[in-house]
């Protein structure tokens, strides 16, 4: 019987050999020297689809994605249908994140500057340092790059995130590992990193020094970010409990970027020593509600969730899909409230939407389409009283559904 | 006997494929990983550890499984990059010095790899799957120690 097992895995192992896709092509010149002799490589490297969109006072919709060592602005006017040809961002390559949890951003100064972020890696492995560049002509052309913070060690300063205040100053949050490098090089320990924001008063032609808003964030997870009804940032991340639960904090920052306050937000008690990579969001109602979705780990079941935040607990916490539901996006337009996420059935991985009229009462549930082939997290978006969603797919591109 | 023939030669085949693959990689598409991760492939106790460059926790994982396969000849490790092959990869195990079968992500969606080599898994990492080599699998995420993957495997009791 042994045997036969030994068989059967080595009859398997051939006909795993056998069946593996022609050798790879190097997307990076320096991945050619590893790659060359290896046997057996798909023809695959990192598909890097990570995009955002956001639309202007106008209705013009703007998105953000990377091509090489350059990011590109495109722009439709029908909602997605058609985009123009690209705008290069960044004159200068250099290299850029564009995983699906460390995407580029664009949001829009109180005078109309087009603001467009990323994460800019170094040489070193999950270092990086948070880039900015500023559009004063409506995206025509950009001014070159910033960095955003002050501290230059090659370290992580990665996963930014940014949000324009009601007072117009623009907000820029991150995970920054200074601290950890620091208790590492004193052998002290340290959960796993911080959460560092810096606050541009001119529009994002130039930052503050940076504030640290928390201790002990995880290390790759995308940080939230919304504007509270006083105007006032409220940024969500996933933090490092003690002593390794992972669930989520909440901050409002100051004008300085310092925090109001660090709350804990869920309460799902995820212990683990990992890497969750899969970050929150968040959107607040015009009453004020915070409407959050996230995904955690809770009774040993890996589940997208909703909920909406209040002191010391969770209202009306649910799941979102099913069991492979995963990327859960919000956003609210006036009172609609829309749910992004997407599900792979076995064979494609599925859009779906939920849509509440009635503050989250209530959802009314639907499908909006589906890939082949990679894709991006999806991104809520809205304009005026519409919700939108923008779902940039390996094969079919960047799409926009129209929430009904 | 001619079918005894016909399955030793497939077995050689397999020794020197497989040992041709000892240190190099092989991408993986959704049928591939469905069988890598198929109970019935493993008749010894096998890790397959999935692990991607980012992650610091799948290092330290690496690195345990890494010294108990070298100590144990009965056990078996294969390593799982959720990622396309680069550099930082073949470095990465390189630097722990890994041994065993290594697979990267290939040309085939992300997502439907990833539902292959496990339906329950939503991409937090490490994620480690025991095969204990009798048909029984235990998946876990997160970092994990020696006793626990001895256990994991079905082997706490045979120390």
């Amino acid at each position: 019987m042994t045997h036969l097992r030994t068989l059967g895995a080595a009859v398997a192992l051939a006909i795993v050999l056998s069946s593996l896709p022609e050798p790879a092509s190097a997307a990076d010149p320096k991945d050619k020297a590893t790659m060359a002799g290896m046997t057996g490589m798909g023809k695959k490297v990192r598909v890097e689809l990570a995009s955002s969109a956001a639309f202007t006072k106008d209705g013009q919709l703007l998105a953000v994605a990377k091509q090489g060592d350059h990011l590109l602005l495109y722009r439709s006017s029908d909602q997605g249908a058609n985009w123009s040809p690209p705008v290069i961002i960044n004159a200068r390559p250099e290299a850029i994140s564009g995983d699906g949890e460390n995407r580029p951003k664009i949001t829009f100064a109180q005078d109309g500057a087009v603001l467009v972020s990323w994460t800019k890696p170094l040489g070193k492995p999950n270092t990086g340092e948070v880039r900015l560049a500023r559009s004063n002509d409506g995206g025509a052309r950009f001014s070159a790059p910033i960095t955003v913070h002050r501290d230059r060690q090659e370290i992580t300063h990665r996963f930014e995130t940014m949000v324009v205040g009601g007072d117009g100053r623009i907000y820029l949050a991150w995970i920054d590992k200074r601290d950890l490098e620091s208790a590492k090089a004193a052998k002290n320990p340290y959960r796993g990193g911080a959460i560092y924001a810096s606050v541009s008063d001119d529009g994002g032609r130039s930052f503050k020094p940076e504030t640290k808003v928390a201790d002990h964030s995880c290390e790759c997870c995308r940080i939230a970010a919304a504007v509270d009804t006083d105007g006032a940032p409220l940024i969500l991340w996933r933090h490092v409990f003690e002593p390794n639960e992972r669930d989520h904090a909440l901050a409002k920052l100051r004008a300085d970027g310092t925090p109001v306050g660090v709350e804990r937000a869920t309460f799902d008690r995820w212990k683990v020593d990992g890497c969750p990579h899969h970050g929150p969001a968040l959107a607040v109602a015009p009453d004020g509600t915070r409407h959050a979705v996230w995904f955690n780990l809770k009774d040993g079941e890996g589940r997208a969730f909703y909920g909406r935040l209040v002191a010391g607990g969770v209202e009306g916490q649910r799941f979102v899909g099913g069991e492979q539901a995963a990327r859960a996006d919000i956003a609210i337009a006036g009172q609609r409230i829309g749910i992004l996420w997407k599900e792979f059935d076995g064979e494609r991985t599925q859009l779906h939407a939920e849509i509440s009229e009635d503050g989250g009462v209530s959802f009314k549930r639907l499908a909006l389409g589906a890939a082949n082939g990679a894709s991006d997290h999806p991104r809520a978006i809205s304009f005026g009283k519409d919700l939108f969603a923008y779902w940039r797919t390996e094969f079919e591109g960047m799409r926009v559904f129209r929430l009904p | 006997m001619k079918r005894l023939v016909r399955i030793s030669l497939l077995l050689a085949c397999v020794a020197s494929a497989a040992s041709a693959f000892a240190a190099a990689f092989v991408a993986l598409d959704r049928k591939s990983a469905r069988m890598l991760t198929d109970e019935a492939t493993h008749a010894v106790p096998t890790i397959v550890a999935l692990w991607s460059t980012d992650c610091p926790h799948c290092k330290k994982n690496l690195g345990l499984f890494a010294d108990m396969v070298k100590a144990d000849a009965g056990l078996r490790l294969i390593t799982v990059a959720v990622e396309p092959l680069s550099a930082e990869v073949a470095t990465s195990l390189d630097r722990i010095k890994v041994l065993g079968v290594r697979y990267v992500y290939g040309a085939d969606a992300p997502e439907a790899i990833a539902f292959a080599l496990d339906p329950k898994w939503c991409g937090e990492l490490p994620r480690t799957l025991f095969f204990d080599g009798h048909g029984n699998r235990i998946a876990i995420s997160g970092a994990v120690d020696r006793a626990s993957t001895r256990k994991s495997l079905g082997l706490a009791d045979k120390r």
